[in-house]
């Protein structure tokens, strides 16, 4: 039993420290690249996003890092998003079915081409099932119920 | 502007950092108890019958398993101990890529004001529909 706690006590720290040395650099990085006015022109090409789900362009940021970096990354960079008061309730949602359903796209994938499993149906069906999800659920939360959405309090998720 | 932009990320890296750990801590130790537990076997006893649906075979019930409850590590070095065929474990991979480690990953979402119920509908109704599907075309193969 005390085996257990040990093992559950610093493996489960041992998870937050490999989270810090990741996400403090992730931030670091989108700070400067924000301040310098470079993060609008690398999030820019991928824009479509916001289009294709009628988001905010802001919603575009913690969908690329989600993306490429995790889910937990991707879900601290919405929170911040968030605290600037930049993403709706609507966007908020959006953003994170599409990360439930396909985030780290590269180590996920890796882990099974790993094994043997053929990493472009992998990757392929994730990607395209993902946009088709979010797609779906961006046409069924039309731009009238923003605003009970909004009502939502955006404080408890920090 | 460096010093002050470097300064904001550290903050936001470690508000960041603490969020994520005050979610994750709690779920990891419920994971690595449920690891000790017979809970995983049974689990996957009951889902066996159902792996047909997907084309695979009852054994891999338990790769699934483990993958949803604890993590991808785990259900890798399942795979890797379960005699499967190359499109068998794509079937699985493509399933698990979309549902795993719903325990912690669950919890992130939830801090994102995604319901849990939501989150685990879309998750495993992928998984499902996929595997379904790649079962079906592998079986045509």
């Amino acid at each position: 039993m005390i085996e257990i706690v040990k093992e559950a006590t610093f493996g489960s720290l041992k998870s937050i420290y490999s989270i810090a040395i990741i996400v403090i650099p992730i931030m670091i990085t989108l700070q400067l690249l924000k301040n310098y006015k470079i993060l609008d022109k690398i999030t820019k090409p991928f824009g479509f996003f916001s289009r294709l789900f009628n988001t905010s362009n802001e919603s575009v940021l913690p969908l690329l890092v989600g993306l490429i970096f995790g889910l937990a990354y991707g879900a601290g960079v919405i929170i911040q998003t968030a605290k600037e008061g930049n993403l709706s309730k609507r966007d908020l949602f959006l953003i994170t079915a599409f990360l439930a359903a396909c985030h780290a796209v590269f180590e996920d994938t890796l882990i099974f081409v790993a094994v043997g499993a053929n990493g472009f149906i992998v990757l392929g069906f994730r990607i395209v099932a993902a946009f088709i999800l979010t797609y779906i659920l961006s046409k069924k939360i039309s731009i009238s119920e923003i605003d009970s959405l909004k009502s939502v309090d955006l404080e408890k998720i920090s | 502007m460096f010093v002050s932009s470097v300064k904001e990320g550290v903050k936001k890296g470690m508000e960041t950092t603490w969020m994520l750990a005050k979610v994750i801590i709690p779920v990891y130790f419920v994971v690595t108890f449920l690891q000790y537990t017979p809970a995983i076997d049974w689990i996957a006893e009951i889902f066996k019958p159902v792996m047909a649906i997907f084309n695979l075979p009852g054994e891999a019930a338990i790769i699934l398993v483990i993958g949803n409850f604890l993590n991808l590590f785990a259900a890798i070095a399942a795979i890797k101990a379960i005699a499967l065929t190359p499109a068998e474990i794509t079937i699985i991979s493509v399933m698990l890529s979309f549902s795993h480690a719903l325990l912690v990953e669950t919890a992130v979402t939830k801090k994102l004001g995604m319901s849990v119920s939501k989150v685990i509908a879309i998750r495993v109704g992928l998984a499902i529909i996929a595997g379904f599907v790649l079962g079906r075309v592998g079986a045509i193969l």
